[in-house]
């Protein structure tokens, strides 16, 4: 338990020591606040241009269904988003394991009384700490915002809870690739090629039978973390992003195993 | 290895960048994801064979060992998503609470067995996320069939159902079907209340002495209520009062939607003998006009004296109307026909004449359904209607019935009578108002003895369609979005700085 304490300390100062966490945290951060806000200005310049008194005002039913604060400003918001994560998770992760292996640390852990199992918990543990933090810091100007208008913070809740699990998703993917590689580019690398690969799978459905595409349909990431921007928050989807990260989690202790054997 | 694996990402990465780029995986895209899966599957195959070489029977087991609790981890993982799949447990953290299905659709739904919902969409439709969800609570309300199409692949199908456009709901319940192109609530509701297919009884019109018009579909007219009666199995047909000698027997009830001028005598008479045979009657009735009808009710203990109803608690009306001509009433009557209309269920009555109720006879049951609030006052002024003006001294204040309703048993037989001072809160304009839809079908479903089926119908969910200020916006923008960014880089910077210089 001690070693293990130690283990989640070491991880915890090397992520939150390195200016890289700041940096990210920040970019994501002023990605999610200039986007946000972009897309509540021109939410409100429709809305005003409906509103006019050419179109006939506020009151005679002119604006269209699908100028709502959702469909103009949530699903947009959360698209991009979850794309910026896609690029941005990977370079946090590229480093959690292979770069132990090309210093050759990873020896030194597992001589340590700490089983593979409970070295890969720890580090998947800490970055999943990281993306909540990281969700988190984006959330506050959003929820200001919209909390400032006089409308509940639910909804946006629900975006965000979404996009955190679409976060510790590609997380997981991310630690599962750096687990199998000493190279950190080759790890970011195969992280996000393995990220779009499960993004969405549109791309292969025209080669496959409908019933293969539903099967893809419901591995894909995009459709999962999608729903929440609706206001939905289902335990499937839930389920869904916890399973991803078990089985990432598995992944990466067979990696321990196929480097004992000196194999990988 | 580590370089075979390297162009193997870059490639499908490519590959996949063009197809989210353009929508369609060109030559590019293929020729980038198959270098991609061959360099993939060669590092594979590299590592594969370095295990199997290097490996002794410990390793071997270790290996599988550690291949088992993956696929233990996979099991357990798609066991949960399942699991959770099947619980349907999920929270609606909408602001409108948009997929929480109104009782009264969930018990209607319960109602219909054996119900197939099939979505038509066009895939690039943002509306059709919304419908599903609401398809998808549908169908776990009903426990029927769920399907989807996109319209472009099933011209069949489009033809069958005479679909027109995406984002379209066909309810199919054995052979019959209804198309919603706007689903939400209401709608659905309709439709499934026209699919149950319910024959609630035969309703007679008053036609000929200028009453309403239920095939008019302005807003003037009266074809939104025509629609919501046969909606609910509601046989209508038209009278004209001129040629009626008699109430056919068929009919269970006749309806009178404000007539303009006097009805004859010979058609009062029949009307009589109809109420007498134990016939309802809906009466929507106007101030200013004397069309005979006022007589009929009055004895029936109904005295509608040519008043107007001035509420100086609903202020001006919809459009301007003078002050307090409009009475916005919430106050009710415990009363089958009032069920679940309370303060926060108001109706809206352009226009209204009072009620003055006394039984004729002492088992009778007359009930003022619907009243204005107690600040009200009757005005015998027909000019008010039109334009404000100061109000009289000394003005008897107090609750003015403008709906109200009889059960009177004689002989053996039940009439009933549902009237109200009003008929342009029924009309088109009007009867999507607040929850006067609710009011008069109710009333209607009462008159006719049909308790069970006095719901209160699910109404439309606005959308969040106002706009939130942008210098409220900006200010937080300024105080939260870019401080906040601003701070973790300063701390990122100095902990840089900090660890260069140590």
């Amino acid at each position: 338990m001690t070693a293990l304490r130690a283990l989640l300390r070491k991880e915890l100062a090397s992520l939150f020591g390195s200016p890289t966490a700041y940096v990210t945290l920040m970019l994501v951060a002023l990605v999610t606040a200039l986007i946000f806000f972009d897309h509540l200005r021109l939410y409100n310049q429709i809305l005003f241009v409906y509103a006019s008194s050419s179109m006939g005002g506020f009151d005679t039913d002119v604006i269209p269904d699908y100028v709502n604060l959702w469909d103009s400003v949530f699903f947009p918001v959360m698209e991009t988003l979850g794309l910026t994560l896609i690029g941005a998770v990977p370079l946090l992760t590229m480093r959690a394991f292979s770069e132990e292996r090309a210093r050759g640390t990873d020896e030194l852990l597992i001589s340590t009384s700490l089983s593979p199992g409970q070295i890969v918990i720890a580090k998947f543990a800490i970055v999943f700490l990281f993306v909540l933090a990281m969700m988190a810091a984006s959330f506050v100007y959003p929820a200001s915002a919209i909390e400032r208008g006089g409308l509940g913070a639910q909804h946006l809740a629900a975006v965000f809870l979404g996009l955190t699990l679409h976060g510790i998703g590609v997380a997981s993917i991310g630690l599962a690739c750096s687990a199998f590689t000493s190279s950190q580019l080759v790890a970011a690398a195969a992280g996000w090629a393995v990220a779009f690969v499960l993004w969405d799978f549109g791309w292969i459905e025209p080669f496959v039978s409908e019933r293969t595409a539903n099967v893809l349909d419901a591995l894909a990431l995009h459709p999962r973390y999608g729903s929440f921007s609706e206001g939905v928050v289902s335990l499937e989807n839930i389920a869904y992003f916890g399973a991803l990260a078990l089985v990432c989690m598995a992944l990466a202790r067979l990696s321990f195993d196929l480097r004992r054997v000196g194999s990988a | 290895m580590s370089a075979l694996t390297w162009i193997g990402c870059v490639a499908i990465l490519f590959g996949l960048i063009s197809f989210y780029a353009t929508n369609h995986l060109g030559a590019f895209g293929i020729a980038n994801l198959a270098l991609g899966g061959v360099a993939l599957l060669l590092a594979l195959g590299l590592a594969v064979r370095r295990i199997g070489r290097g490996a002794g029977p410990y390793a071997r087991s270790a290996i599988a060992r550690g291949v088992a609790g993956v696929a233990v981890a996979l099991a357990l993982g798609v066991a949960c998503e399942r699991a959770a799949h099947g619980s349907g447990i999920r929270w609606d953290w909408t602001f409108e609470r948009r997929y929480e299905l109104a009782p009264q659709l969930a018990d209607l739904l319960r109602e219909l067995p054996g119900l197939k919902i099939t979505l038509f969409y066009d895939p690039l439709d943002p509306r059709i996320r919304r419908t599903r969800l609401l398809a998808q609570e549908l169908v776990r309300a009903s426990g029927g069939q769920y399907a989807e199409y996109d319209i472009e692949k099933v011209p069949e199908e489009i033809d069958v159902y005479a679909v027109d456009s995406s984002n379209t709901l066909v309810l199919e319940l054995g052979n019959d079907f209804q198309v919603v192109e706007r689903p939400l609530e209401g709608a659905l509701f309709e439709a499934l209340y026209r699919l149950r297919a319910v024959e609630a009884g035969v309703i007679g019109i008053l036609r000929g002495e200028g009453e309403g018009d239920p095939e008019r579909e302005t807003e003037l007219g009266f074809g939104g209520l025509a629609a919501a009666l046969a909606t609910e199995g509601y046989e209508l047909r038209s009278f004209v009062t001129l040629s009626m000698r008699d109430v056919p027997e068929e009919i269970d009830a006749i309806l009178a939607i404000g007539p303009q001028r006097p009805i004859g005598e010979r058609a009062q008479a029949a009307l009589r003998r109809f109420l007498a045979r134990g016939g309802a009657l809906i009466a929507l009735l106007e101030p200013g006009v004397e069309s005979g009808l006022e007589d009929l009710l009055a004895e029936w203990g109904m005295t509608t004296p040519d008043e107007l109803v001035i509420d100086p608690a609903s202020g001006e009306g919809l459009d301007s109307e003078p002050e307090g001509v409009c009475p916005l009433v919430y106050n009710y009557e415990t009363h089958n026909a009032t069920r679940g209309l309370d303060r926060n269920r108001m109706t809206f009555f352009c226009g209204a004449r009072p009620f003055d109720l006394s039984k004729p006879q002492v088992d009778d049951e007359l009930t003022a359904l619907a009243l204005s609030s107690p600040k009200a006052w009757r005005s015998d002024d027909p000019k008010r209607l039109k334009q404000t003006s100061a109000e009289p001294e000394g003005v008897a204040r107090g609750y003015q019935p403008i709906a109200v309703s009889g059960r009177y048993l004689r002989d053996g037989v039940e009439t009933r009578i549902f009237a109200v001072g009003d008929s342009d809160f029924a009309s088109n304009r009007y009867l999507r108002s607040l929850y006067n839809l609710d009011l008069v079908m109710n009333g209607v479903h009462w008159a006719l003895a049909r308790e069970p089926q006095i719901v209160l119908r699910p109404k439309v969910r606005d959308t969040v369609q106002f706009p939130l200020p942008v210098q409220d916006s900006l200010q937080m923008l300024y105080g939260v979005g870019l401080l906040l960014p601003e701070l973790l880089l300063i701390a990122g910077g100095v902990l840089w700085l900090r660890q260069r210089s140590a």
